[in-house]
């Protein structure tokens, strides 16, 4: 995964996830321990602490400098979006920090590596895999695919048209050649493409480049991939079980493609 | 991503030609600005410094305090310490915290900051101006200051803020331009919110907002030492550098295109003051985080003057300069039998040397003195007037 490096320095260990906003001053106790929150009692020492983003007191960045002190820091932070506060406190510490890495990738027990000058954070021992989709709008309808039963991920579910970037092709080559393959059809144009969203699936992470194509044509002819295609009005979108994080995904994107135009 | 540029100056810094501290400073600077994605370093008028009370600085603080000791090139107030150096208190502390607190005082003092020692120091000490570029920390007068005078700071870390005071620069990033100043969620409060009400509001509004500066509607009645109170909770459980109040503050005008709207009722801040509510006397009454104005002072002298302490002690918390300008309040108020405190106060204090059970109408102390292994209180989260019936008999 490549987040934004913060605080330099590398660091290989096991992550602790916290789901929620923490102020280092009291919310982190000087013995190394999360005081509130979901991760209340929790031992950050020689973990990599993953968290959503720093709160409260602009004096927390000396929690991380007494624990480093003290040999009980730390390894390295992962923030989803960072704050002053925190980013000060790992860097006058020297403990590598990296932001912009979603929370929701990591699973209980996962070993983690990061590069606080890169922005690379890798999951030990699991693969990770780029795939683009497309979501193909005709007439103001988007089309959803049903992943057929013998697919190896998320059978059975509502998706878009997707499938695995290969060696040397842009997102945006590899989401025309799948259109051709899944649903032969050749017109399509890009209106909106986002960026690289991360989907955890067991053993695999998906590096997902989400995009908007417009087609001219309602006519679609499936192949083997899939089992059944629906046209349906995007408002409609939360009614369908759909494969993870694909309606929040649209949407968002959806609304920076009106905002172009 | 656009790449901060420095001056032929600033590289001189930066490679080290000025020594040590300012080499660590800029180089501070230049991270942060990269973080903001600031194209160059901006000039300021004045720092804020926190990072005081040894309590939170600590051991690893006080060796990175010696290596940062440079003369600051601006106007650099500082922020309140762990007890009141010249009267003591509010609670006793050992030899070794007060051994390591002076010495963070002497680097300070030695750095040239000013001996203000409060979160407030905007009211004396420190008074930035509309559109002034300054670094200041302390969360609740960030925000202040950013909201209600219109002074431009980001929100800086005690370290990143003494990096500017001794450069005299902070990178032009976030709220220092109008872009980072917009409000992207509108907050409708149609009841009207008295002093603990609005802290309450903070603490309710803050978790949902994350960063979001807000724009509060219906409050047009709202006094300054009301939204101080705002300030202080709401930044104590976000981080949220400022807020506009409509038909109050001076840049209503600054809301994004298509800002969201939440609607706070009056059962959101009965149930935010409940939920932080021991039922239990408390052992001290504690006001005064932020520290207490001039008027704040007054008004609690006028409501204890004649009348005799009963029950927990009773601390008021403020700035040296404040309570030299009050002392027929403070008089009063000692005469009823309770304390003020400067250079202090209850969050930065070891309260727990002596108290467990602690009631207050600040919504940061209810955030900050209920944590393990930093407050240790029970608190009673209550409006002033039902605080002081536990005293007045």
């Amino acid at each position: 995964m490549k987040g934004r490096g913060l605080s330099p320095g590398k660091a290989t260990s096991d992550v602790v996830v916290c789901n929620q906003l923490i102020s280092p001053l009291g919310e982190i106790s000087r013995d190394g321990f999360v005081t509130s929150g979901p991760c209340e009692n929790t031992n950050i020492t020689g973990k990599v602490l993953a968290f959503k983003g720093g709160r409260g007191s602009t004096v927390g960045s000396y929690t991380f400098l007494e624990l480093k002190t003290r040999n009980i820091a730390p390894t390295g932070l992962i923030n989803e979006a960072a704050e002053q506060m925190v980013v000060t406190g790992a860097i006058i510490s020297e403990i590598p920090m990296v932001d912009r890495v979603p929370l929701d990738v990591f699973l209980k027990g996962d070993r983690v590596s990061m590069n606080g000058s890169t922005g690379d954070v890798s999951i030990l021992n699991v693969k990770e895999r780029r795939v683009a989709t497309v979501y193909l709008m005709h007439d103001g309808n988007l089309l959803l695919l049903k992943r057929s039963q013998d697919m190896p991920s998320y059978p059975g579910q509502l998706s878009g048209i997707s499938g695995f970037i290969e060696e040397g092709e842009t997102p945006e080559q590899t989401g025309k050649r799948e259109m051709l393959e899944e649903c032969s059809i050749e017109d399509a144009k890009l209106r909106k493409i986002g960026k690289e969203i991360y989907v955890r699936n067991d053993g695999n992470l998906y590096g997902i480049t989400p995009m908007i194509m417009e087609t001219r044509t309602a006519k679609v002819k499936l192949n083997e991939e899939n089992s059944e295609f629906h046209w349906i009005k995007p408002e409609d979108i939360q009614s369908y079980k759909t494969v993870p994080k694909f309606q929040e995904t649209f949407l968002s994107l959806r609304h920076d493609w009106y905002l172009d135009s | 991503m656009r790449q901060l540029q420095l001056t032929k100056e600033e590289e001189k810094i930066f490679e080290g030609e000025m020594g040590d501290a300012p080499k660590l400073a800029i180089r501070l600077l230049y991270s942060l600005g990269e973080l903001g994605e600031a194209e160059r370093l901006i000039p300021i008028k004045s720092a804020h410094i926190s990072g005081v009370s040894y309590k939170n600085v600590g051991e690893g603080g006080i060796q990175f305090l010696k290596k940062m000791m440079h003369k600051v090139s601006v106007p650099t107030s500082l922020n309140p310490l762990g007890f009141d150096i010249e009267n003591g208190g509010p609670v006793d502390i050992d030899e070794t915290f007060h051994k390591k607190q002076m010495e963070i005082i002497e680097i300070y003092q030695k750095m040239g900051v000013m001996n203000s020692f409060t979160c407030t120091p905007y009211y004396f000490y420190n008074e930035p101006s509309f559109g002034d570029h300054i670094s200041w920390a302390e969360s609740s007068a960030i925000i202040y200051v950013n909201s209600l005078i219109g002074a431009r700071t980001n929100r800086e870390s005690g370290p990143s803020a003494m990096a500017s005071a001794i450069i005299g620069k902070t990178p032009d990033s976030g709220l220092h331009r109008d872009e980072g100043r917009k409000a992207t969620v509108v907050v409708n409060v149609t009841e009207k919110l008295d002093y603990t009400r609005f802290a309450a509001l903070g603490l309710f509004l803050g978790p949902k907002l994350n960063k979001n500066i807000p724009i509060i509607k219906g409050q047009k009645e709202t006094k300054g030492i009301e939204l101080k109170a705002l300030s202080a909770a709401l930044s104590a459980v976000s981080s949220i550098p400022m807020f506009h109040v409509d038909g109050i503050t001076k840049e209503t005008s600054l809301v994004s295109d298509s800002p969201e709207t939440i609607n706070v009722e009056k059962s959101d801040i009965d149930e935010t003051i409940s939920k932080n509510s021991a039922q239990e006397e408390p052992e001290l009454i504690a006001i005064g985080c932020p520290h207490l104005s001039s008027e704040e002072l007054d008004y609690v002298a006028r409501l204890v003057k004649g009348k005799k302490k009963v029950g927990p002690d009773l601390f008021l918390f403020t700035s040296r300069e404040v309570k030299a300008q009050s002392l027929e309040s403070v008089k009063i108020i000692e005469n009823f039998g309770g304390k003020v405190f400067s250079d202090t106060c209850m969050v930065v204090s070891p309260l727990s040397n002596k108290y467990s059970k602690t009631g207050t109408n600040s919504g940061k102390a209810t955030f900050y003195l209920p944590l393990k292994g930093y407050g240790n209180q029970k608190v009673a989260f209550m409006g002033i007037l039902d605080l002081l019936k536990w005293v007045i008999g």
